[in-house]
């Protein structure tokens, strides 16, 4: 409730004519033609270590691979992962390339309406064009699933996307996954992968009331996950405290067995049995050793 | 030899390690988590031997096979009667209202348990380790499918993979029926 006050008083402080500016104001650009080959295989990986699969898929009650996933229950609202099946109707086989790079990169739908960050698109930002012509070309092996996923639940004023802009505007960040020449290429390797396509941060690091990211918080923990599920911080200095090392992050992401014998319970059973379970070890092994160094 | 002691003495004084985290939880409650912890202790002396962190020894697997088979099916439902959750408890009301998913997660510990140390002596794969690239394990190849399992032969398996087969039923009932505070 609080929440939604906030947010309601700072639309309302931009007045009428702000506002009838910020509806029309076009977000955004058309991403350049993509020409390149894409690669299957590399693009169902990628597919699998950005959660893509996971998110958009509903195994435990049946659903065909990627027809629409189970709802995501957030203080906002109840959103559901659209079809992306080939299905030219209620799934995304008649779009383009371009129209699926501008939503994945850009979080920008074919119409030009902005997605809300239930859809982790500000952490696939620094996708290359070939990472999305492999994933296209992956995208365009999943059989057409005729049915669309249920319209998202949400009330006023979120059910409002114009305001999304707004949000973009404030919490859109870049994904930090530059390299540093003083590290090793296994370091900068895990670093594009954690801040980038495994959005680890997504749940690790804590939001503000209007559900953007505490930059300066990153890795601290998220007591207010979707489905009132917590995530632990992951900071160096707390795994370091918790007895993890490479070795048993790597397990714990094929697994979800811990250093105290423990299993993982909550949404990161999912991230494991989802995503972690499919990378390759050299991959894994990356990720640890950024995250176990990530303050520098 | 050495190394073999210490998993030994590890997995003996499980009892009292579980007096961990249990937040002041008394009665069925605190004997759940007891039998819980027991097998986490099992899980903690073998997880080491699956990463390569010390040498492989099939006995230690069998027995900690043992000890989560001894815990689960209805050795492992009955601790959970209907209205246990709340307090010091950490479970889901899930476990009442999908009951017969809980219970089938418990069964599937036993007979994975039992699986596990059917494969003990087989010892570990060498998949681990293999070159990785965006390539990745064969199971990516395809966009489809999501994690049933067919018919499973534990006699052939390798004791890491029938061990990630119990870690994954763990983690598996941990998703849906246990909430950390
Ligand atoms: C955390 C869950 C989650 C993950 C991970 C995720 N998505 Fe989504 N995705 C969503 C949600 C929720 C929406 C709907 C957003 C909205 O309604 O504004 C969505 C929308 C989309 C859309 C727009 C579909 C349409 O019909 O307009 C596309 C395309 C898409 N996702 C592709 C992807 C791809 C590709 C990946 C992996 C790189 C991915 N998603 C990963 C949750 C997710
Ligand atoms: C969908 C949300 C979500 C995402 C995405 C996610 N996690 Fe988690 N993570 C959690 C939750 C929830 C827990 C608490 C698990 C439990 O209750 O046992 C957790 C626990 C952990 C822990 C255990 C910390 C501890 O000290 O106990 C580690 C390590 C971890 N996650 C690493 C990662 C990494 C690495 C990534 C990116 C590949 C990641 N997580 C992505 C939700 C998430
Ligand atoms: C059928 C469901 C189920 C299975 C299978 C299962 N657990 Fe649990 N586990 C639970 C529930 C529910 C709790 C929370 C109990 C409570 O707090 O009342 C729990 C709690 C725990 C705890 C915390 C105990 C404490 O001290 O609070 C540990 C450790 C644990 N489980 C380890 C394991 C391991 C290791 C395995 C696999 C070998 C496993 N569990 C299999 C349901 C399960």
């Amino acid at each position: 409730m609080r929440t939604e006050t906030k947010l309601l008083g700072g639309f309302g402080v931009l007045g009428a004519v702000a506002l009838g500016g910020i509806i029309f104001w076009p977000v955004r650009t058309e991403p350049a033609e993509i020409t390149l080959q894409g690669d299957v295989q590399r693009g169902a990986y990628l597919a699998r270590v950005s959660g893509c699969i996971s998110c958009h898929s509903d195994f435990e009650n049946g659903g065909a691979s990627l027809s629409g996933g189970k709802g995501l229950s957030t203080e906002f609202g109840t959103f559901y992962p659209p079809n992306l099946t080939t299905d030219a109707t209620h799934g995304i086989g008649g779009w383009s390339v371009e129209q699926f790079a501008k939503a994945v990169r850009q979080g920008i739908s074919p119409e030009g309406d902005p997605y809300y960050p239930a859809f982790s698109y500000p952490f696939y930002a620094d996708m290359t064009d070939q990472d999305i012509a492999d994933l296209w070309v992956a995208f365009q092996t999943v059989p057409p699933v005729n049915e669309s996923a249920p319209e998202n639940d949400v009330s006023f004023p979120f059910n409002q996307r114009w305001g999304l802009k707004l949000w973009r505007a404030a919490y859109l960040y870049d994904p930090d996954t530059e390299s540093d020449p003083t590290k090793s290429d296994a370091w900068n390797r895990g670093k594009a992968l954690v801040n980038g396509p495994a959005h680890c941060a997504a749940c690790h690091t804590p939001r503000n009331f209007a559900g953007g990211r505490i930059l300066d918080a990153r890795f601290e923990g998220n007591d207010a996950l979707p489905g009132d599920s917590k995530a632990p911080a992951i900071t160096p200095s707390t795994l370091i405290e918790g007895d993890w090392t490479v070795s048993n992050l790597v397990y714990a992401m094929q697994t979800g067995i811990t250093p105290s014998g423990d299993a993982f319970g909550g949404s990161m059973t999912e991230v494991v049995q989802g995503n972690t379970r499919f990378m390759s070890p050299d991959d894994l092994e990356a990720m640890a050793t950024y995250l176990l160094d990530s303050s520098s | 030899m050495i190394k073999k002691t210490i998993i030994i003495a590890a997995v003996t004084s499980s009892v009292a390690v579980t007096a961990l985290a249990h937040g002041g939880a008394t009665g069925i409650v605190k004997e759940r988590m007891d039998a819980m912890a027991v097998m986490g202790n099992s899980v903690k002396a073998v997880a080491p031997m699956m990463r390569r962190e010390v040498d492989y020894d099939a006995e230690a697997v069998k027995s900690a096979a043992q000890v989560f088979a001894r815990h689960s099916g209805e050795a492992m439902t009955k601790l959970f009667p209907e209205g246990s959750g709340g307090g010091a408890s950490e479970v889901t009301p899930e476990v009442w209202s999908e009951w017969s998913k809980f219970e089938e997660l418990a069964e599937q510990l036993g007979a994975y348990s039992n699986g596990l140390a059917l494969a003990a002596d087989n010892g570990l794969g060498t998949s681990m380790g293999s070159a990785g690239s965006m390539m990745g394990s064969s199971s990516t190849d395809s966009m489809m499918g999501g994690t049933t399992t067919p018919m499973i032969d534990f006699t052939s398996m390798t004791a890491d993979i029938a061990f990630n087969m119990v870690a994954q039923t763990c983690a598996s009932c941990h998703a849906t029926f246990r909430e950390k505070e």
